[in-house]
C-alpha cells in the first residue's frame, strides 16, 4: 500500500503529461472545425443588388457557403483559394456579413467574383442562426445539411484534411 | 477659479451613454434578460459574458434573447438555442449530464481518494 502511495506521485504527473502531449500534438486537431449536423435554418435574405430574394430552399444543392465582408481582412486573403474552387467547379455561395451593399459590389468588382450569388445579410441574422460568430466561416452544405462548419480562412491545407473527407464520404461535387 | 471651470467641463457637459434599448412585456421579462445574458459567454471573445461585451455577434445575440424572450420562450429554451449554434461552451454554468459527471463530481472523487489513502497509510504507520 504504501510503495503504491508512493509510486503514485511519480505516475500522476506522468499521466497528466502524457496526456495532454497526446492532445496537443494531435494532426487532426482543428480548433475551427465543427462537424455538428443541422439543417439550414428558414430565412428570407435578398441579394446585394435588391433585385432577387432568397430563402431556406435556395440553400439545399450541394454548394459551400462562405461567410464573408469587404471590412474583412481574412476574406481578402482567402479570396484567391475561393476563386480557385469555384474554377474547379465548386458551387460557392456567399453570405455577405454586416456589409454595406455598395462596399461589397465593389469589392467583388475589383477583386473578382467566386459566388454563383450573394446573400445579403447586413444585421447578420441568418448568419446568427448558424452559428457564426465573425467572417470568414465556411459552411459545407448537402440536401439543405450542414456537414463541415469552419470557423477561419479556408486554404489548400484546410481543404484537403477538414473538408475533402467530408466531401469524399457524401460523393459531393462529382 | 480656474479649477472649477475645468471641473464644470466635467459635470456640465452632455455626454450620455446608452447601448440598446431593449423593450420588454414586463418587468419579469426584464429581469429574466438580464440574468440571461449574464450566464451566455460571448462566443467572440469566450472570457465574458455577453452582457459585458459589445462585440457584433454579443449585440446581435442579445437582441436575439429580446425577441425570444417577447415571442415568449422559456429560459431554458434560449439556453438551448444557443447551446445548439455556439456549443455547450456558451453556457457559463456546464449542465449536470453524463458527459459533465466528471467535471461536476471529479473533484469530490480526487478528494475522497486523498482522504481514503490518508485514513490508510495512518492505520498502517
Amino acid at each position: 500500500m504504501n510503495t503504491l502511495l508512493r509510486f503514485s506521485i511519480l505516475i500522476i504527473p506522468i499521466v497528466g503529461i502524457l496526456f495532454f502531449y497526446n492532445l496537443l500534438t494531435e494532426d487532426k486537431f482543428y480548433p475551427g472545425a465543427n462537424f455538428k449536423n443541422f439543417n439550414v435554418p428558414n430565412f428570407k435574405l435578398q441579394s446585394l443588388d435588391s433585385a432577387s430574394s432568397f430563402k431556406k430552399e435556395d440553400l439545399q444543392n450541394e454548394l459551400l457557403l462562405n461567410v464573408w465582408a469587404s471590412w474583412c481582412i481574412t476574406c481578402r486573403i482567402e479570396h484567391d483559394f475561393l476563386m480557385k474552387l469555384n474554377s474547379e467547379g465548386v458551387r460557392v455561395t456567399g453570405l455577405n456579413y454586416k456589409d454595406e451593399s455598395i462596399d461589397a459590389i465593389n469589392w467583388l468588382n475589383s477583386y473578382g467574383n467566386p459566388y454563383n450569388f450573394n446573400l445579403h445579410d447586413l444585421k447578420g441574422s441568418l448568419a446568427l442562426d448558424m452559428g457564426v460568430t465573425g467572417a470568414p466561416e465556411t459552411f459545407l452544405i448537402k440536401d439543405g445539411v450542414v456537414l463541415v462548419h469552419y470557423s477561419g480562412e479556408v486554404n489548400q491545407a484546410i481543404w484537403d484534411s477538414v473538408f475533402i473527407p467530408i466531401i469524399q464520404e457524401n460523393k459531393m461535387f462529382k | 477659479m480656474k479649477k472649477i471651470i475645468l471641473l464644470s467641463f466635467i459635470f456640465l457637459s452632455f455626454i450620455g451613454f446608452t447601448s440598446e434599448v431593449y423593450t420588454f412585456n414586463s418587468e419579469v421579462d426584464e429581469q429574466r434578460f438580464y440574468k440571461l445574458i449574464h450566464e451566455v459567454r460571448c462566443p467572440k471573445c469566450t472570457s465574458g459574458s455577453i452582457a459585458s461585451s459589445n462585440a457584433p455577434v454579443s449585440e446581435d445575440l442579445k437582441n436575439k434573447i429580446a425577441e425570444l424572450i417577447n415571442n415568449g420562450y422559456s429560459d431554458k429554451d434560449i439556453k438551448q438555442y444557443a447551446k445548439d449554434r455556439f456549443g455547450s461552451g456558451v453556457l457559463y454554468d456546464p449542465e449536470v449530464n453524463t458527459s459533465t459527471y466528471i467535471l461536476w463530481f471529479g473533484p469530490f472523487i480526487f478528494l475522497a481518494i486523498i482522504f481514503i489513502g490518508f485514513v490508510f497509510r495512518r492505520r498502517l504507520g
